[in-house]
């Protein structure tokens, strides 16, 4: 619907906070990063299917660490609905989970 | 001991059910085994264990032994308690017994009784049990001869054909031995079923090498007790040389022995029934074997069977204990073959002109030759019959060999009897040119005629033939087909490496995969993330140099370690960075 992106758009743009929107630079990078990696292994052909795998896995994985859980408990505007967890505790949750993906995707590529 | 019976009940009848034919014994202990399983028991011996085993098994064979003394004795006597294990037990009774010296026999019972309760060996039974045959009848060695029933359920049937305990062939043969020793000892028949004592048989006689002294020990225990004890005698019927009667050798001879070759004589031999194989009828009855030296024999010929197999169903008679004593037998009748009315003839293809037919008689060779040609055929007709009877006969093997004398090639057909039972070979040059390979010249010509049941095959040259193929297919050389020179080499094609993309696109695309980097980069530099709020705590440094050293870990762990390696450095670093994380956060919110 055009209103909501239109409405999507102009709350994306209000926001002031450094920290949001550093993490939201971040996401775009990962994004860009995953779509390039799936556009050449389209254009290249289905040979190294494997070696596409971990970036994808990492890409996509690192995108829903960050996007949903640290953005989600960072924003101050969801405070009441994450009454325990502090934005440090989900800071530290997000380290915690990246050095899992990232051992288990070194795992699978080595 | 009523669902004991009603299981033996069920049991015995599937037996009967799946014995329907009869078991016969495939292996004993012919001459050449024996003199083996003698010299291994006879070898000098270097301990008590093996004194044991040399002087009972060769005494269980027949041959014989020594003396002893008083400490020895008193030994022996202590070792027979409940504190001792029943193979000690076992060993001492058996060792007094061995040397005549007396012992308590219920004491020695219940010794045995309490420890068997302990020990549930298949072992320890089949020692109990023989411990039990030397102890004196006076007790009541019942409990223990019901043991030899639970032994027997616990052996594995193989194929139908062996039967053994799963701890192998020596414990086998040891429980055949100990059963029938107890059995002879106390006076029951042993709960082995007769099929049973085949397959055991079987088993046991299969091995025919020796490793050690105690599977020598114990394969001659078996065969002693085979061949002679109180209830089950398995006897076996041997032909002299292969079963096999002909005019020359008109009479069959049969021996009868026991499992260890002895030969037994004490016997009547019995032919209940003889059938031919391919007639099915029956041509003889209810005839005994005569006895001759240590033979028994029949005249089969007396009845002038037919050449060919015959299935002869023997019993063997003269104690109760006899087992295995109806044996099927498969004798071969033998004759000698003769070829008569060979006739040799030139048949027109056009039937304009009669056949003319020559009559040869075998061995001579016809004289003048034969042609074969696009306008004449070449027949070649015969008949076989028995020499003795007169009988027609249709062997296996009707061969007709044609050799080109020039070139070595040869060519074999079969000649087929028509409903009269007259061999007929027709050669039409034109349908056969193929297997000649169309190479025309003189071939000479063979009849070759054999079969299992001819003493006298026949290989006859019987006449020249020249045949030739129309021009047209006339090959130039003839190739002998050698299929013995080398072939080709195979040239081996190594897995082709995986194509993968030209350089130049593999770099343009990875320059573009870091393009995101720099975009990130210079976001963040607008948006204004900065690092002004670092401060130099203790903890925040050493939380920020884990972090880094965790990094670290991973590129190393991609190059060099694995996985436990990877996770021991992990849980050391990760612990660090944990707790000055949690100081630095902690120290982050209380600023807040």
């Amino acid at each position: 619907d055009e209103a909501c992106v239109a409405v999507f758009f102009r709350r994306f743009l209000a926001l002031q906070q450094h920290h949001l929107r550093a993490l939201d630079a971040f996401l775009l990078y990962v994004l860009l990063t995953g779509a390039l990696q799936f556009g050449y292994c389209l254009g290249v052909g289905r040979l190294c299917f494997p070696l596409w795998l971990p970036p994808v896995l990492t890409g996509g994985s690192l995108f829903l660490c960050s996007a949903v859980c640290l953005r989600i408990q960072i924003n101050p505007q969801n405070k009441s609905e994450f009454q325990g967890i502090s934005p440090e505790r989900a800071f530290a949750d997000f380290l915690f989970a990246n050095t899992i993906l990232h051992l288990v995707v070194i795992n699978f590529v080595g | 001991a009523g669902p004991r019976l009603r299981l033996q009940a069920a049991f015995s009848f599937l037996l009967l059910l799946a014995g329907a034919q009869a078991l016969v014994p495939s292996h004993r202990l012919a001459a050449r085994d024996l003199a083996r399983l003698r010299a291994v028991l006879e070898r000098p011996f270097t301990d008590v264990r093996a004194a044991y085993f040399s002087i009972v098994g060769l005494s269980s064979l027949g041959v014989r032994v020594v003396t002893i003394s008083n400490e020895t004795r008193e030994l022996l006597l202590a070792a027979i308690s409940e504190d001792s294990s029943v193979t000690q037990i076992f060993h001492a009774v058996g060792a007094l017994s061995g040397f005549g010296l007396p012992l308590a026999s219920q004491e020695a019972l219940s010794a045995l009784t309490a420890r068997l309760s302990k020990e549930e060996s298949v072992l320890a039974t089949i020692q109990t049990l023989e411990t039990a045959s030397y102890l004196s009848q006076q007790a009541d060695l019942s409990s223990i001869v019901e043991e030899i029933e639970d032994l027997v359920a616990r052996l594995d049937d193989l194929g139908g054909v062996y039967l053994q305990f799963e701890e192998g062939i020596e414990t086998t043969a040891l429980f055949v031995a100990a059963a029938y020793k107890l059995s002879d000892h106390v006076g029951t028949e042993p709960a082995i079923k007769e099929d049973q004592v085949i397959q055991l048989m079987n088993a046991i006689f299969s091995k025919k090498n020796f490793e050690t002294l105690s599977e020598a020990f114990s394969v001659a225990r078996a065969a002693g007790s085979l061949s002679q004890n109180r209830f089950h005698l398995p006897i076996i019927v041997v032909p002299d040389g292969p079963a096999a009667v002909s005019h020359h050798q008109p009479v069959l001879r049969l021996q009868v022995t026991n499992v260890m070759s002895q030969i037994l004589t004490q016997v009547s031999v019995k032919l209940d029934q003889a059938k031919s194989v391919s007639s099915k009828a029956t041509v003889l009855q209810q005839l005994p074997f005569t006895l001759s030296g240590d033979f028994f024999e029949l005249n089969f010929m007396n009845v002038k069977p037919a050449s060919g197999y015959y299935d002869f169903s023997i019993s063997v008679d003269g104690d109760k204990r006899f087992i295995a004593n109806k044996v099927e037998l498969k004798v071969k009748v033998s004759t000698e073959v003769g070829i008569t009315n060979v006739d040799l003839s030139t048949v027109d293809k056009d039937q304009s002109i009669a056949p003319k037919t020559t009559r040869v008689a075998y061995p001579a060779k016809a004289k003048g030759s034969f042609t074969a040609d696009s306008h004449q055929n070449f027949a070649l007709s015969f008949q076989l019959i028995d020499v003795n009877s007169g009988a027609e006969l249709t062997p296996h093997q009707t061969f007709v060999r044609l050799h080109n004398q020039k070139t070595g090639q040869e060519v074999v057909f079969v000649a087929e009897p028509d409903s009269k039972n007259v061999y007929k070979f027709e050669l039409d040059t034109s349908e056969r040119k193929t297997e000649f390979d169309s190479a025309s010249g003189t071939y000479t010509l063979y009849l070759i005629i054999g079969d299992a049941t001819l003493e006298n095959p026949i290989l006859w040259n019987v006449a020249d033939v020249v045949i030739t193929f129309p021009e047209e297919d006339a090959p130039s050389t003839v190739q002998s087909k050698n299929l013995f020179v080398p072939k080709p080499e195979i040239q081996h094609l190594f897995r082709e490496p995986e194509k993968r993309p030209p350089t130049v696109v593999s770099n343009t695309f990875t320059a573009l995969v870091l393009s995101p980097l720099l975009l990130l980069l210079v976001l963040w530099i607008k948006i204004g993330a900065n690092i002004s709020n670092f401060s130099f705590a203790p903890s925040t440094i050493v939380f920020h140099m884990g972090h880094a050293a965790m990094l670290g870990l991973m590129y190393v762990y991609w190059t060099q370690l694995n996985m436990f390696q990877t996770l021991k450095y992990l849980a050391i670093l990760g612990g660090i960075t944990f707790l000055a994380g949690n100081r630095m956060l902690a120290q982050k919110a209380v600023k807040r």
